[in-house]
């Protein structure tokens, strides 16, 4: 059995017939944390199991092979694993009415997540330097990775808010890809603050969608927060 | 009810579409299918909703991403899995591969000749490691489904269209490349003799890509 930092989200007696939910990540935000927060959204209490990195302990080492992928996040419901964090978000959100309203919107959804993933592709060979993950010349990475990917993402974002006009991105009602979107505007809001300034409707979106309560008080209860 | 309409928009080849075309036509479901020429894209690429294609059109209704594509045509027809579980691992599996994908994508581009690069240099340095990355795990999983045919679940899945895909290129262009995954070869071999894809893929147009 591993020695971890784990936490139980809600401390209640189960019932007999409810799942058990333990997620597997890094004690990092990264690509867990839309995990995390479609969980606490949906009501969803989990084991929050945070492996320490591979330089501070052999607890990952020693579960990468009890992986489908040899990766994480992984879910595990009911002993049977998940791994990839946007099928993982998708599962629990599809069963919790936080996938859209209709089949056509939760394409919608899935079709900005991944977008979103190309972009992270191409923006994180600088945001990782800048955030010290990795050596690298930061400056020519902001101006050749950077910068292009950022303006060519954000205004496809900036308006499809405007075009929904309900303060969500696909439909009227909060979905994962939200989630997902003010996470990531946080993340690059925190490591450069000026850089979404040319996008209003997101940087309202993010404020809207971190203030949803389930959301809030994941956040203010989480661990990189009481760092 | 009235069946909506379908309309489907890539360049002239396979790539990021065909395992649109494939669900539709394995579900027998009449749909345009429109090829753009790389000379008529640029103007065509401000009508679309990510300036990007493939585009799927739903009663004039755009839906854009691959992957988005295939889940929602796969879940309208019976190609994602008997349960949210099953779902849910054929969603994996997908991103799974996406990774490698994006890791030989550029191999694929210079062979298909969209961009300069030494072929033999980036066979060995870039998609001879991305494979071996990723095809032992593909090999595992296809041996502990069963080798049933099917690399999730018991019944084809968008992502057994997929991988097929994938494996169908690069035999086109890298013979023998996959020669050391017999359990991939075989499952892929038994995806494509399903005989209404058997017969598409014996009639379609033949493109590089």
């Amino acid at each position: 059995i591993f020695s971890f930092s784990s936490q139980k989200s809600h401390h209640f007696s189960r019932l007999s017939a409810m799942s058990v939910y333990k997620l597997f990540y890094f004690d990092i935000r990264g690509r867990g944390e839309v995990v995390r927060q479609t969980l606490a959204l949906a009501g969803i209490p989990f084991e929050d199991i945070r492996l320490p990195r591979p330089a501070d302990g052999p607890q990952w080492a020693e579960f990468k092979s009890k992986t489908p992928f040899g990766q994480m996040p992984v879910l595990e419901v009911d002993g049977k694993q998940i791994p990839q964090a946007f099928a993982i978000s998708r599962f629990i959100a599809s069963q919790h009415g936080l996938a859209g309203a209709t089949a056509f919107e939760a394409a919608w959804v899935d079709a900005i997540a991944d977008q979103w993933k190309d972009f992270h592709t191409e923006f994180s060979k600088f945001l990782f330097v800048k955030l010290g993950f990795r050596e690298g010349n930061e400056k020519l990475l902001k101006a050749e990775h950077g910068i292009p990917s950022l303006d060519n993402f954000f205004p496809l974002i900036e308006k499809q808010l405007k075009e929904t006009g309900s303060g969500f991105l696909v439909g009227d009602s909060v979905t994962w890809v939200d989630l997902l979107i003010a996470e990531a505007v946080q993340v690059i809001s925190t490591a450069e603050p000026d850089f979404l300034d040319a996008f209003p409707e997101v940087l309202k979106h993010e404020q809207k969608i971190h203030a949803i309560p389930l959301i809030k008080k994941w956040i203010e209860n989480r661990p990189e927060q009481r760092r | 009810s009235i069946m909506p309409s379908y309309k489907l928009t890539y360049f002239d080849g396979r790539a990021r579409a065909e395992v649109a075309r494939q669900i539709l036509y394995l579900a027998d479901i009449p749909f345009e299918d429109v090829r753009i020429s790389l000379h008529d894209w640029p103007s065509l690429k401000s009508t679309t909703p990510f300036g990007q294609m493939p585009l799927l059109e739903v009663d004039g209704q755009s839906l854009p991403q691959s992957f988005a594509i295939f889940r929602y045509l796969a879940k309208q027809f019976g190609f994602s899995g008997d349960s949210p579980f099953e779902s849910a691992w054929v969603d994996a599996l997908a991103d799974q591969h996406a990774d490698y994908f994006r890791e030989i994508l550029p191999v694929l581009l210079t062979i298909w000749g969209f961009t300069q690069g030494d072929r033999m240099a980036l066979v060995k340095e870039v998609a001879t490691p991305a494979r071996d990355k990723y095809f032992p795990l593909l090999e595992k999983i296809a041996k502990d489904n069963g080798l049933n045919g099917h690399f999730v679940g018991d019944s084809l899945t968008w992502v057994d269209l997929l991988i097929a895909e994938h494996v169908g290129s690069i035999n086109q262009h890298l013979p023998g490349f996959l020669s050391a995954y017999p359990s991939v070869i075989k499952t892929v071999n038994k995806i494509t003799s399903t005989p209404r894809l058997k017969e598409w893929i014996e009639k379609r147009k033949e493109t590089t890509f």
